[in-house]
């Protein structure tokens, strides 16, 4: 084809995509344009959404916690708004509310063409003065809109949560969320966010260049349902109370322990608190220090206060977040499964008595015939001290170390490499240990119950990760297996790799003293409608039973009572006052590295005829538990036990 | 024939040349018009944009004449420099934040250059030199070679590539059809358009099965069939637009009147969407002379094509063309619903200033073809 001919075709192409322009534009302007143009005169179909308040929340006796309140807001919807009165409006109504106007340029701009936002809540007065002047504000009308009011202020924060704006995940997790609403972020008001929401209601109107020319029967919105609480606030406020005693306390001590010389690596700055029903596993009172008040996110919480708060983990739950080692309230647990699966000493050490089943706790165990041939005398880190020849039942009284080193040894001994080599580890998983309680909150941490499978897999991912941190020391890795005799021994009294939740503590001693239930905790009883109806109940919680004798239940019952009666927590429940010996207890002393504080343990359990509370209290860094945290447990259980109420003060130094 | 054609080349004196006056007047008028028409879209807010729009216009013009002036066959030379330093603009995009999530722009401080829409002039002159006669040997030549067209085909991929994952599909489209236009008029065969086009048809067939494209750019297709998907974003786009340039009916609303442009119902009216302002505010009548006037370029430029010297000059003047007849049917076919959504933006009338000066240069290069063309239309020589 010639150059010409070619030129010739490409003008005719452009020819008629030019014509196909023209063509159209005839049909849509001229055919069709006069329809066009009157629908662009009449029709404008526009909806405005109004909210339900959010649902209350209550405490178990029906004390009511955080609830919505109706409050002017100054609304705008841009569909009135003319471009150019954008400017003035938004002087006026800054010069009104107070509100920053380059911030509300912001909102107006964001909002879109014929969008609809809340600019602030007012008082009655400013809601008043805009009224007044609707003449000369466009699109700015006064909603009653409701408002989150927490009752109960700082209080109980870590397990009402809070709300917050919808973030990505959120929007990703639930794509039909009403973006302009605040949601649930934390604890209650994230977990039952589906049931506190209110139901919007919708008006749709139709507009004609800008004037409300007809309306549908609008459809009303509706409250959220209400949210009740297992908690007993008296009781929870009381706890909270406690526990920021209790770290002033051992802060006292260690100002002490400074003055004489000894060594003190930080101050205290966390604990936490759990009054747990031993039958329902009714969550009584749940307590994290230090605290938030939920109510400055209502407002939008500034910057600066955030930080703050993030800083020191104020919204860290520690109660069911914060991993320690169980340390010495594990004993208990020992205990059982040595009475239980009748558990040997180890027979071929000093100081053992095997016949007696008594042990010489002097401080020292000499492990002089272990396999690895690794192990030195191990002594008591915690402090020295000669208690005599004890059995069982003196152990868990004067929390013998020595002695729960010599049932493990003897349970290594006999059940290394067969397949009840986990036996202890099986117990401690029985009773809730290395996995998460299944509580009706957000962010619950799960622990760890060291085994040998678990080391392994910690060597293997060590091996392939060199650059990572480090979860076993390096020279376990050239061992045949890197779980050795000494690991059991450490995890037989809690310590080692061993972690575990305040919480889970306090779901163990509720398996162990009440028959062997373990079920799911809860802090929400139920869920009801405005009119009272119940609409949400929790199912089934029983997570799993463990075979337990009575005897040995009884045992076990007998020797806590010891504890507070005769033992670590003797010094610090010696004002407990009246029906002492229907109490029990049992301190622990958490060790995590040389350089860091030891944690403070203390759990209760009363009545011990039939076991009712159980109480677990858990001061981070705190020192040790029998001086500090069991005189805090011990005004908890005086308030249960309706006794009176002694100041908290320092216990004898214990583990 | 060779002496004689030289002889003809020294006679030609170039002051006895005018310029294209038509071509010139016609894109002073829309240049012009679109100032108008941007003012009308954006008055409530203080127009800002019309006035950053005449320093374009201005700056524009000035490119305009200086390009009129440059012989159009130095750019033979120095077009690879050129394309390598396009490039790297091309490559430079992805250091800066996206807007909107594209990285189009490098940021001038007084104002956002777009490197691609240069990039189309650019590779416009790039494929004239590739696929024009080099050597004497070639002149008679009729027909391209497959080398050629690959040789082309590897030229517009990588700035295409690049401007695809912007992202920018509108802008990769127009490259493609800046290619076809320009492979047919340079003598590709009907076999080798066939194969093109087989292996382009392939290509749509498989990025479509094959879900390639995001999920917004399918909507901006699927909403064409039906308005009801996405009512609120690009429904809400189509349907606005739609309704501007309809409600104008014949004669229009009248200028500064019309509901849908005074309350600014139309995003980026006075960008991409700047003939919904013409179509509502001045009808069936203004939009069809603002496509006349369309016309009369692309009129202008094949005319420049056939009275080129060579063909070089012929080819630049055919891609110019096909820019801007391709720009014009997207542009106006998306306001009116028959092309997809895409941010291609309307020569001359459209608020920015990247197009605007790329435009002006094009046109420049094209009045220099005019300029230095052959006083015996269709003698077709080397320069």
């Amino acid at each position: 084809m010639k150059f010409a001919l070619r030129l010739t075709t490409l003008g005719i192409v452009f020819a008629s995509m030019l014509a196909v322009i023209g063509l159209r534009l005839w049909y849509v302007q001229v055919a069709e344009g006069p329809q066009t143009a009157q629908a662009a005169e009449e029709l404008a179909w526009l909806e405005k959404t109004s909210y339900g308040p959010r649902g209350d929340i209550f405490d178990r006796n029906g004390t009511l916690l955080a609830t919505s309140r109706l409050v002017p807001a100054v609304l705008v919807d841009r569909t009135f708004v003319q471009p150019e009165q954008r400017d003035s409006l938004i002087q006026s109504l800054s010069s009104i509310t107070g509100f920053d106007p380059i911030e509300l340029g912001i909102l107006y701009d964001d909002a879109g063409i014929n969008g609809r936002f809340q600019v602030v809540t007012v008082s009655n007065e400013i809601a008043y003065v805009i009224n007044e002047n609707l003449d000369h504000l466009p699109g700015v009308e006064i909603a009653m809109i409701p408002e989150r009011v927490y009752l109960s202020g700082p209080t109980l924060a870590h397990v009402i949560g809070h709300l917050g704006l919808p973030d990505a995940n959120d929007k990703e997790e639930r794509p039909d969320l009403d973006l302009s609403l605040r949601i649930g972020k934390l604890g209650v008001e994230r977990v039952y966010d589906e049931y506190l929401q209110g139901v919007s209601g919708l008006v749709e109107y139709q507009v004609q260049r800008g004037q409300i020319v007809d309306q549908q029967p609008p459809v009303e919105p509706e409250p959220g349902n209400s949210v009740v609480l297992n908690i007993d606030l008296e009781l929870q406020e009381l706890a909270e109370l406690a526990l920021e005693e209790g770290v002033a306390l051992s802060n006292a001590v260690k100002d002490d322990a400074r003055a004489n010389g000894e060594d003190v690596f930080s101050e205290t700055q966390r604990a936490a608190a759990v009054v747990l029903d031993a039958k329902t596993f009714d969550v009584l009172a749940l307590a994290s220090f230090p605290d938030f008040d939920p109510q400055s996110f209502v407002a939008g919480i500034d910057a600066e206060t955030f930080e703050g708060l993030t800083d020191t983990n104020a919204f860290n739950n520690l109660a069911i977040s914060g991993l320690y080692p169980p340390s010495s309230t594990f004993k208990a647990i020992t205990y059982t499964a040595k009475l239980e699966e009748d558990l040997p000493l180890a027979a071929d050490l000093e100081g053992v008595d095997v016949a007696n089943q008594t042990v010489h706790c002097d401080g020292t165990l000499v492990l002089s015939k272990l396999e690895d041939g690794s192990q030195p005398p191990k002594t008591d880190w915690y402090f020295p001290r000669d208690l005599g020849w004890l059995d069982i039942h003196g152990a868990l009284e004067n929390s013998c170390n020595i002695y729960f080193w010599s049932v493990a040894m003897g349970t290594w001994r006999k059940f290394k490499d067969t397949p009840q080599e986990n036996i202890l580890q099986d117990w401690a998983k029985s009773v809730g240990y290395g996995s998460t309680t299944g509580i009706d909150l957000t962010a619950e941490a799960e622990g760890t119950v060291p085994t040998r499978e678990l080391f392994e897999q910690w060597a293997e991912y060590q091996l392939e990760n060199p650059d990572k941190p480090p979860l076993l020391e390096p020279n376990r890795l050239e061992l045949a297996s890197p779980w050795l005799g000494g690991d059991l021994v450490d995890m037989a009294i809690g310590q080692g790799a061993f972690t575990a939740t305040p919480l889970q503590v306090a779901v163990s001693y509720a398996a162990l003293v009440n028959g062997g239930r373990i079920m799911e905790p809860r802090v929400v009883k139920e869920v009801v409608d405005a009119d009272g109806n119940v609409v949400f109940e929790p199912e089934s919680r029983l997570v799993g039973t463990v075979d337990i004798d009575p005897a040995t239940r009884a045992s076990l019952l007998t020797d806590l009572n010891r504890v507070v009666t005769r033992g670590t927590a003797a010094s610090a429940f010696a004002d407990f006052g009246p029906g002492l010996e229907n109490i029990g207890g049992k301190t622990g002393t958490g060790q995590t590295s040389k350089n860091r504080d030891n944690h403070a343990w203390f759990v209760g359990v009363a009545p011990i005829d039939k076991p009712q509370y159980i109480v677990v209290i858990l001061i981070d860094e705190g020192g040790s538990g029998g001086r500090v945290a069991a005189p805090v447990g011990r005004r908890i259980m005086q308030y249960l036990m309706g006794n009176e109420l002694t100041p908290i003060v320092e216990g004898a130094q214990a583990d | 024939m060779t002496v004689l054609n030289r002889l003809r080349d020294v006679a030609v004196d170039r002051r006895n040349n005018r310029s294209d006056q038509v071509l010139f007047g016609t894109m002073l008028a829309l240049s012009g018009f679109g100032l108008l028409m941007i003012y009308s879209a954006t008055r409530s807010a203080g127009s800002v944009s019309m006035e950053r729009q005449m320093i374009f216009v201005a700056a524009g013009l000035t490119i305009y004449l200086i390009a009129s002036n440059i012989d159009y066959r130095e750019y033979r030379g120095i077009i690879p420099w050129v394309s390598v330093a396009v490039l790297l603009a091309l490559f430079a995009v992805f250091l800066f934040e996206p807007v909107n999530g594209a990285r189009r722009w490098l940021p001038l401080g007084f104002f956002k250059l777009q490197p691609a829409e240069f990039a189309k002039v650019v590779v416009i002159v790039l494929l004239a030199s590739l696929l024009s006669p080099h050597t004497r040997d070639e002149i008679g030549r009729r027909n391209l070679r497959w080398t050629h067209i690959f040789q082309a085909l590897a030229v517009v991929a990588v700035p295409a590539a690049l401007i695809y994952v912007e992202p920018d599909l509108g802008t990769t489209v127009v490259f493609g059809f800046i290619l076809f236009v320009m492979l047919f008029v340079a003598g590709a065969t009907w076999r080798q358009m066939v194969a093109l086009a087989s292996a382009t048809m392939l290509g749509i067939f498989v990025t479509w099965q094959q879900g390639w494209l995001a999920k917004f750019q399918l909507d901006r297709i699927r909403v064409l069939a039906d308005p009801t998907v996405d009512p609120q974003g690009i429904g809400y786009n189509l349907r606005q637009s739609k309704m501007a340039v309809g409600s104008g009916q014949l004669f229009g609303r009248g200028l500064f009147q019309g509901t849908q442009t005074n309350f600014e119902y139309v995003p980026e009216q006075e960008t991409d969407f700047i003939f919904t302002a013409v179509g509502e505010q001045l009808g069936f009548i203004g939009a069809i002379l603002v496509v006349a006037a369309f016309s009369v370029i692309i009129w202008r430029l094949l005319v420049i094509a056939a009275n080129a010297r060579d063909r070089f000059g012929a080819l630049i003047a055919v891609g110019i063309a096909a820019m801007v007849v391709f720009h014009v049917f997207i542009n106006v076919g998306m306001t009116i619903g028959i092309m997809p959504v895409t941010g291609i933006p309307l020569p001359f009338l459209s608020a920015g200033g990247s197009f605007y000066m790329a435009t002006t240069l094009a046109l420049g290069i094209a009045n220099s073809i005019w300029l230095l063309r052959t006083p015996v239309p269709g003698e077709n020589q080397l320069s």
